[in-house]
């Protein structure tokens, strides 16, 4: 059981900047999960925890130990590859015993904690097969089960389960929170999947371009995102980022729309270039014919429960979710109204979200607005 | 793709898949049959004459009209061929022996570290490979000589201690592994002796074998080296020994053939054993 604090962290290839000054504090026990477009440096950063990688400059501690220059297999970390990376030529016994036999446990020492490792994660009619007689499944169990037995104080998981279908992913995510409830020890997952993320993780962290740009609990970072990338990046379909500029007093102008929409007591000056991002599933409908603003639906995808409509609003490509229905709408005009409180504000150039007090939870219609402003 | 042959997908002819049409599959084996015929017949050609009589030495029977040992009990009397054929093995062994150990270790530290002038040196072990033998022969005598090594079979194995092709060949080899079931060894604990013997090496047992196949092989029919250096029978290897009986007053093929056929078993016995290791380790070999 260990805290792992990551400090100033840098990264270079051949004098080329992947990281860029990384601090992350993560406490014992947290369930941590990183996400980010491909490229932007999660396998670099796992890497550099687990000491597979050098670090440029800045230092990682666990429990406290700086590791900079410690031997990978002394920091206490144990790492689950996305290719799983078992040993092709030893049985699923040997595989998960082979940290222990390097370790030089007494071999009784040895078996009981393979046997609990496997009673665990279900391989106990497995270990005496070799990897290539194992479906994939089996194989990220087993991988598991070798970083389980060496008891480590973190875990490091780059995209283990990328490789599973769909059905064996949910399963597997299932297994690693139950896993991390009954063992309790710190990790670190890296994902690209947006479900996966949200679902296993205490502490959410979005990264790009080699920096981080939020950090936050999943239901804060969906709800307030801390700027333009978060915003997009997470959520699906994605949230709908639309040109703005500030007006008088409070009052936010979608370019292309005459309306103003109210955003309570935004600090803002007037005439500053803004995004708004509104999630497409926080736009209602409006039920009554010219209430709201007029939008032409150009497709619909259908998602059973739910269908998306890809409109075309003032000049400006906008999803929307819509409840199910049977009648065709490609093609025809809806009403839409954006709740005031679902509207997040960024500034246009920095594209950091705008501070701003809590919504008043108030349902605002743009026109109603714009006739109320001065 | 034009446009045109999108509109009419039918117009294109439908051939089958050709792994079915039986044609082409009994062609196909009728070719290989002459081919294994070609390549087997001067193999079976010496053991078959090996046995003939020498009054029936020309005879152009396919299968030989009196059978004896004669042959045999000549070779055995005129060279110590059971010496040389020993003195071959232990040639063979250990240059096959010691080419995969400095093969092993070499390639390991092409594939896995970066050092200054790596990709140099990788250049260099290459291009020595282009050097042919003749080239060689004298420095290396004179080199023998000068040790006083000269009729013994150390001597001979001495420039056979490491050699580029399993260098190259095995570097290749390790680079083709996957790097994360290194790096998890290296999580696990092992340090690089452990990976290499422990993870690495198991791995290429393919490799290895049919490298040590075509080693052994090579070095056991090696000629040159050991006429320039041997001096006696005792001391000399067995395609010295078949020499010896293609003197200037003619060949005495009788012996010949028998030495020949007693001298190519033990290629035949290895390669049989080798052999099946490498297929069976292509079959398991399910990386991944
Ligand atoms: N060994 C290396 N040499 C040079 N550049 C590298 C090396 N490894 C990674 N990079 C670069 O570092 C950057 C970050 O790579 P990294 O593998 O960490 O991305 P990632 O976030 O894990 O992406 P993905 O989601 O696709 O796995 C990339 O731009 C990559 O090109
Ligand atoms: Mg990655």
């Amino acid at each position: 059981m260990a805290d792992l604090a990551i400090t100033d962290v840098k990264k270079s290839y051949d004098g080329k900047p992947v990281l860029h000054g990384v601090d992350i504090a993560i406490p014992d026990g947290h369930f941590v999960v990183i996400v980010g477009p491909s490229g932007c440096g999660k396998s670099t950063l796992l890497r550099m925890i687990a000491g597979l990688e050098d670090i440029t400059s800045g230092t990682i501690s666990i429990g406290g130990i700086e590791m900079n220059d410690i031997e990978p297999s002394d920091r206490g970390c144990a790492m689950v590859f996305q290719n799983y990376a078992l040993y092709p030529h030893m049985t699923v016994r040997q595989n998960i015993a082979y940290p222990l036999r390097i370790a030089k446990l007494p071999q009784s020492e040895r078996d009981s904690r393979v046997e609990q490792a496997a009673k665990i994660l279900n391989l106990t009619d497995y270990l005496d097969r070799r990897p290539a007689q194992l479906s994939g499944g089996q194989r990220q169990r087993v991988a598991m089960g070798r970083a389980i037995v060496r008891e480590p104080d973190v875990f490091l998981f780059d995209e283990p389960l990328s490789n599973l279908d769909a059905l064996l992913r949910v399963q597997m995510r299932i297994e690693i929170k139950k896993l991390h409830k009954r063992l309790k020890a710190t990790s670190i997952f890296v994902t690209h999947d947006q479900v996966e993320a949200m679902t296993l993780a205490d502490t959410l962290i979005v990264m790009n371009a080699g920096r981080v740009e939020q950090i936050g609990s999943p239901s804060e970072i969906y709800r307030r995102p801390a700027s333009v990338f978060v915003a997009g990046f997470m959520g699906a379909p994605a949230m709908n980022l639309l040109p703005a500029k500030a007006d008088a007093d409070g009052l936010v102008r979608l370019d292309g729309v005459a309306d103003g929409i109210a955003i309570a007591q935004a600090d803002v000056a007037k005439g500053r270039l803004l995004t708004v991002g509104i999630r497409p599933e926080s736009i209602v409908l409006s039920t009554e014919v010219g209430s709201g603003l007029p939008a032409t639906v150009d497709l619909v995808e259908e998602l059973g429960g739910s269908r998306v409509a890809y409109c075309n609003f003032a000049g400006h490509e906008v999803a929307v979710v819509l409840p199910a229905g049977d009648e065709n709408i490609e093609g025809s005009t809806i009403w839409l109204t954006l709740p005031q409180n679902a509207i997040h504000c960024f500034d246009r150039e920095t594209g950091l979200r705008l501070a701003r007090s809590t919504p008043n939870g108030r349902v605002l219609r743009a026109k109603n607005l714009s006739e109320a402003a001065p | 793709m034009t446009t045109e042959a999108l509109a009419r997908p039918m117009a294109r002819p439908l051939r089958r898949i050709s792994e079915r049409s039986g044609l082409n599959t009994a062609a196909g084996h009728v070719l290989m049959v002459l081919l294994s015929i070609f390549c087997l017949f001067p193999v079976y050609w010496m053991l078959a004459s090996s046995f003939r009589p020498a009054n029936a030495m020309f005879e152009t029977s396919l299968w030989p009209t009196t059978m004896s040992l004669d042959n045999y009990t000549q070779a055995v009397d005129a060279i110590p061929i059971a010496r040389m054929l020993f003195n071959t093995l232990v040639f063979s062994a250990l240059s096959t022996v010691f080419q995969l150990l400095t093969g092993i270790l070499a390639a390991f530290a092409f594939a896995r570290w970066k050092f200054p002038f790596d990709k140099l040196v990788y250049t260099a072990v290459a291009l020595t490979w282009l050097v042919p033998f003749q080239v060689v022969m004298i420095p290396n005598y004179l080199l023998v000589a000068q040790m006083g090594l000269l009729d013994n079979i150390i001597a001979l194995i001495l420039p056979n201690l490491a050699a580029a092709l399993a260098i190259l060949l095995l570097a290749q080899a390790m680079r083709g592994f996957p790097k994360e079931v290194m790096e998890a060894a290296r999580m696990d604990g092992a340090r690089n002796w452990r990976i290499l013997w422990e993870v690495l090496v198991p791995n290429l047992r393919g490799t290895i074998a049919s490298l040590a196949i075509l080693i052994f092989i090579s070095t056991w029919n090696e000629y040159f080296w050991p006429l320039l250096l041997s001096r006696t029978a005792e001391n000399s290897v067995v395609q010295i020994g078949i020499q010896m009986f293609m003197t200037a007053e003619g060949n005495q093929w009788g012996p010949l053939m028998a030495a020949s056929t007693l001298a190519s078993l033990p290629v035949l016995l290895i390669y049989i054993v080798l052999q099946r290791q490498v297929v069976q380790s292509f079959m398991k070999s399910g990386i991944r």
